[in-house]
C-alpha cells in the first residue's frame, strides 16, 4: 500500500502541518523557557517543593521515632552499610586482581566462542567475503 | 496534443481509484490497528542473544553471543548513558546496533544501569569511572581472553568513558568511540540555562532527595522539545496502518518511558564540576585522585554527532578530538537527532556502517 503513495498523499500536507506546528511550538516554548526568568521562578517552585517534602519528612521522623519504630532513613543507613561492604569487598577484588597480573598469574577462564581471527573487509583477499 | 490527453486520461483515472482505494484502506486498519494499539502491551526490546556477565548494585554487563564462524580479535563495550536503559541499542531485530555488530563479527559487551537505590546514593565519578568500568574491562578481559579492549561511549556513557581513558593512559583500552559525547559544557543550551548556579540549588535538591527522582530527569528531556510527545501521537494516529511505523515508535517511546534515577552524588559531582566549571573541557577535572585531562588520551579515537542534537548540541561534543593527544582520530557528523543517530534510519545507513568499518580496521 505504502509502495503506492506518492507526492500525490493528500496526508502529505498533514504531516507537514503537525511538522511545521511541532517546530514552531518547540522553538517558542524553548524562547520562553531559555530566559533567565524562567530558569529562577523554575528553580524556586522546585526549592519550595523540597522545602516542603524536607519539613514533612522531618515531621514523620519525629513520630516514628515517639512510637519507637525505625524511620527511613535507619532502615537506609543500614542499607548503605552493607552497601559499602559490598563495594570494599569489590575493591578488595580489584587489588587481588591487580597483584595476580602484577605477578604473572592473571587469572584465566576457559576459552569458548569462536575464533578470533577475523580480518576486516579491507584485507581480505578479493573475492574471498 | 489531444491523443495525448487521451492517452494519459486512464492513467490518472487510475492513480486517483488507487489513492481513494488507499485512503478508505488506511481509514480501515486505522480503526481496526487503533483498538490493538491501545490494548497491546508495551513491545519487546533487546532480543538479540545476551548472558548476564556481571552484576553489581546498579551495574550490568551483558555479554551478547557471537554469531559467526570468527570474530574480531579486540572486544567491543558498549558503554550506555546512566539516564536511560541500554536497550536502545538493541530495540527490535534489524533496529538494533548490537545486532549490526554482532552480525559484522564483534565480540559486543554492554554496560547498563539499573535504577540505582537509595543506598547507592553516595555513588560519584570515581565510582564509574575507577571502579565500574574497570571492573567491566577486566570482566570482559577475562570471558574474551584478550588484554586489548575497545569502548564505544553513549551520551554520559561517552563521558564515563572518556574519563576513564583519561585516568587509565596505560590501557588496556585499545580504540575509543564516543557518540554524541559533551565535551564543552558550555554549548549545553537550555540545560545549563535550568542549572544555573545563581538559581538552581543542587545541594539542596540532593541533599533532601538522596536519589535525583526519574520523573525530574525525565521532566528535564520532555521539557527539550515540549511538543514532541504530543506530534509523536499525532503522527502514530495518522500511520497506525504502517506495522513498522507503529512497532518503531512503540519502542523508542518505550524507551524514553524507562528514564533513570540518578545517584545523588554523582549528579552533584556532574552538576558542579562539568556543567558549572567545565572542567573536562578545561583539562581540570580530578575523579578518585586522578587527573582526567583528555590530553592523557592517546588511543585511535572516533568522535560521532549528529547536527540536530537538541540534548547534546554539536557545538558541545565537537571539541573533543582537539583536546586528545591521539594521531589516529576520525570525525564523522550525521544529519539527525541525539537518539536517530543510533537507532534510526541514518544510524542503519550511516552510522553503524562507518563505525563498523572503523573498528573492524582496529580489531585484529
Amino acid at each position: 500500500m505504502s509502495e503506492r503513495q506518492s507526492s500525490t498523499d493528500p496526508m502529505d500536507r498533514f504531516r507537514e502541518l503537525v511538522t511545521e506546528w511541532e517546530r514552531g511550538f518547540d522553538a517558542l516554548a524553548n524562547r520562553f523557557m531559555g530566559t533567565d526568568e524562567f530558569s529562577r521562578a523554575m528553580n524556586q517552585f522546585q526549592n519550595l517543593q523540597l522545602s516542603m517534602q524536607k519539613a514533612f519528612a522531618e515531621n514523620m521522623a519525629k513520630h516514628l521515632a515517639n512510637v519507637n519504630v525505625p524511620s527511613r532513613d535507619d532502615v537506609l543507613r543500614i542499607g548503605e552499610a552493607v552497601h559499602e561492604m559490598d563495594m570494599r569487598l569489590a575493591r578488595m577484588e580489584q587489588r587481588l586482581d591487580e597483584l595476580a597480573r602484577a605477578t604473572g598469574v592473571a587469572p584465566t577462564r576457559p576459552r569458548k566462542g569462536p575464533p578470533r581471527t577475523r580480518k576486516p573487509p579491507s584485507q581480505m583477499p578479493p573475492g574471498s567475503a | 496534443m489531444s491523443d495525448k490527453t487521451e492517452l494519459e486520461a486512464p492513467g490518472l483515472v487510475d492513480t486517483a481509484v488507487d489513492r481513494v482505494r488507499d485512503i478508505v484502506d488506511q481509514a480501515i486498519l486505522r480503526s481496526v490497528k487503533g483498538l490493538e494499539f491501545v490494548t497491546s502491551p508495551a513491545p519487546e526490546v533487546g532480543v538479540t542473544p545476551k548472558e548476564i556477565l556481571y552484576e553489581r548494585g546498579t551495574l550490568r554487563l551483558y555479554h551478547y553471543l557471537p554469531q559467526t564462524d570468527e570474530v574480531y580479535r579486540v572486544p567491543v563495550l558498549l558503554v550506555m548513558a546512566t539516564t536511560q536503559k541500554a536497550f536502545v541499542f538493541d530495540l527490535a531485530p534489524g533496529q538494533s546496533m548490537v545486532e549490526f555488530l554482532v552480525k559484522q563479527g564483534f565480540d559486543v559487551y554492554v554496560v547498563d544501569w539499573a535504577p540505582p537505590t537509595p543506598e547507592e546514593k553516595r555513588l560519584d565519578l570515581a565510582d564509574y569511572t575507577q571502579d565500574f568500568l574497570p571492573a567491566c574491562v577486566r570482566e570482559v578481559q577475562l570471558d574474551s581472553g584478550e588484554t586489548d579492549v575497545s569502548i564505544v561511549g553513549y551520551c554520559m556513557g561517552g563521558v564515563l568513558s572518556l574519563i576513564y581513558a583519561a585516568t587509565h593512559p596505560e590501557g588496556p583500552l585499545k580504540n575509543l568511540a564516543c557518540i554524541t559525547t559533551p565535551v564543552d559544557w558550555s554549548h549545553m543550551g537550555l540545560t545549563r540555562i535550568w542549572s544555573d548556579e545563581r538559581h538552581f540549588d543542587v545541594d539542596r535538591l540532593v541533599d533532601t532527595l538522596g536519589i535525583v527522582p526519574r520523573d525530574v530527569v525525565a521532566a528535564s528531556f520532555d521539557m527539550l522539545r515540549p511538543a514532541q510527545k504530543t506530534a509523536g501521537r499525532i503522527r502514530v494516529w495518522e500511520q497506525i496502518w504502517n506495522d513498522e511505523f507503529v512497532k518503531s515508535y512503540r519502542a523508542f517511546e518505550r524507551w524514553g518511558n524507562e528514564t533513570l534515577p540518578l545517584a545523588g552524588e554523582y549528579f552533584r559531582q556532574t552538576t558542579k564540576e562539568l556543567m558549572w566549571a567545565n572542567r573536562l573541557y578545561n583539562g581540570d577535572l580530578m575523579v578518585g585522585g586522578r587527573q582526567a585531562n583528555l590530553a592523557n588520551i592517546r588511543v585511535p579515537i572516533m568522535a560521532i554527532m549528529a547536527q540536530h542534537d537538541h540534548i547534546v548540541s554539536y557545538d558541545a561534543s565537537k571539541p573533543l578530538l582537539e583536546l586528545v593527544s591521539s594521531e589516529d582520530k576520525e570525525e564523522l557528523v550525521l544529519k539527525g537527532g541525539h537518539v536517530s543517530l543510533i537507532a534510526g534510519p541514518n544510524a542503519v545507513r550511516r552510522m553503524w556502517p562507518a563505525l563498523a568499518r572503523w573498528l573492524s580496521e582496529r580489531s585484529t
